[in-house]
């Protein structure tokens, strides 16, 4: 079947730099990052080939793959509260966030990552940013608009809803 | 610099990113109570602060410069190498075996799995296209059940092919597949011959991309074998 090659080696070429990326910072083990990626490659490759949002789809087989193996590597279930393990959850969700937003970001044009960062990380003022990056304060203005705009439509790209 | 009422909606980013003059944050606030518009856009994106706030103070890697001489391990181009393995696993898919691991009761299942059994992966480490199999032998002197499973891919679900050794023969046996989400279907039962080797064929409706683990258990729930796909 060669569409299932081209399929899976256009879900490589196209998502495997990003999903090595979260892979490797939210596990911080690179000897198990290709293996991740690639198996979530087949498994996505599996479900889904058609997805429309294939990126949401591949970041969350990468949560599911990655939070199993947290569990299988850690204490034994039983000596674990439920407790425990919730916090456990959702300290690796937040991890997987915090990699996803700074990916998101990471995609954002230059100009509107500029503004992003004078704006919102450094709380400059909309005149102060206009100094500092050269632009009138209506151009800080209109791409903080599309900034957020794109933000939000590459976060949900990655299956981050909240 | 004061903004007309016509740019007005585009305040809506510099008002969830800050930096707003007070004239312009609340021209902006007042526009706020009555364009529908607005309130449906900022409904959107009122959380991004918070999601903001997960790439620490300065917004994280792309935001501020590496330090020098860092490696960057990962932002390697994927080579044509890497995919011909991926290639390779494709066709291999098709037909998968596993080998279960051989164990005591539930406690020691759930040690082989904290004991890294995650047998996934390591297929994709190898080179040739023999699959690797992996024994693990219990430590109990005289139990050395292990049982080899082919996970097959059919229009239907999955076909297992199952080749046991060592097994007890002193109760009837049951193939359990799992699920992604926990739901556990049985798929073969028989009772082990003398010797203990048995070698039968189950199925399941299940796929077998949804197929979480594997086990043979006896009569009474006792898992005698049990695998990760
Ligand atoms: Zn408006």
């Amino acid at each position: 079947m060669p569409l299932d090659e081209e399929a899976v080696a256009e879900i490589y070429r196209e998502h495997g730099p990003m999903l090595r990326r979260v892979v490797w910072r939210a596990t911080n083990d690179a000897n198990r990052v290709e293996d991740i990626v690639q198996e979530v490659i087949l498994r996505v490759w599996k479900q889904a080939p058609q997805a429309d949002n294939l990126r949401a789809y591949l970041i969350t087989t990468a949560r599911h793959l990655i939070v199993d193996q947290h569990r299988a590597a850690g204490r034994r279930p039983q000596e674990a509260t439920l407790t425990e393990i919730a916090e456990r959850d959702s300290a690796l969700d937040q991890a997987l966030d915090q990699v996803l937003v700074e990916e998101a970001l990471g995609r954002l044009q230059d100009n509107h990552r500029d503004v992003v960062r004078c704006l919102y990380y450094q709380r400059l003022s909309v005149a102060e940013a206009s100094l500092r990056l050269g632009v009138p304060e209506g151009t800080v203005k209109s791409r903080a608009y599309y900034a957020v705009r794109n933000l939000r439509v590459i976060l949900d790209e990655m299956g981050v809803t909240r | 610099m004061t903004t007309g009422p016509d740019d007005l909606h585009v305040l809506l980013g510099a008002y969830v990113l800050g930096g707003l003059s007070d004239d312009d944050h609340r021209a902006y606030s007042e526009h706020l109570r009555t364009c529908t518009q607005c309130q449906a856009e900022l409904g959107q994106v009122s959380g991004l602060p918070r999601l903001l706030d997960l790439a620490g103070p300065e917004g994280g890697l792309h935001l501020v410069a590496p330090p020098p001489g860092a490696p960057i391990p990962l932002m390697k181009e994927p080579d044509d190498e890497r995919v011909s393995t991926l290639l390779t696993e494709v066709g291999r898919r098709r037909r998968r075996r596993r080998t279960l691991a051989s164990v005591l009761g539930a406690a020691a299942a759930v040690a082989l799995f904290a004991g890294g059994a995650w047998l996934g992966p390591s297929i994709l480490r190898a080179t040739t296209p023999e699959p690797p199999t992996t024994h693990v032998t219990a430590s109990a002197p005289g139990s050395a059940a292990s049982v080899d499973v082919a996970l097959v891919t059919r229009g239907w679900g999955t076909q297992l092919d199952l080749e046991c050794s060592g097994l007890p023969t002193d109760s009837p046996l049951t193939l359990w597949v799992v699920d992604n989400y926990g739901k556990e279907y049985a798929a073969a039962s028989w009772r082990a011959g003398g010797s203990g080797y048995t070698k039968l064929t189950g199925s399941t409706s299940v796929p077998t991309y949804e197929i979480k683990s594997v086990e043979v258990r006896t009569s009474m729930g006792k898992v005698v074998a049990s695998a990760r796909t």
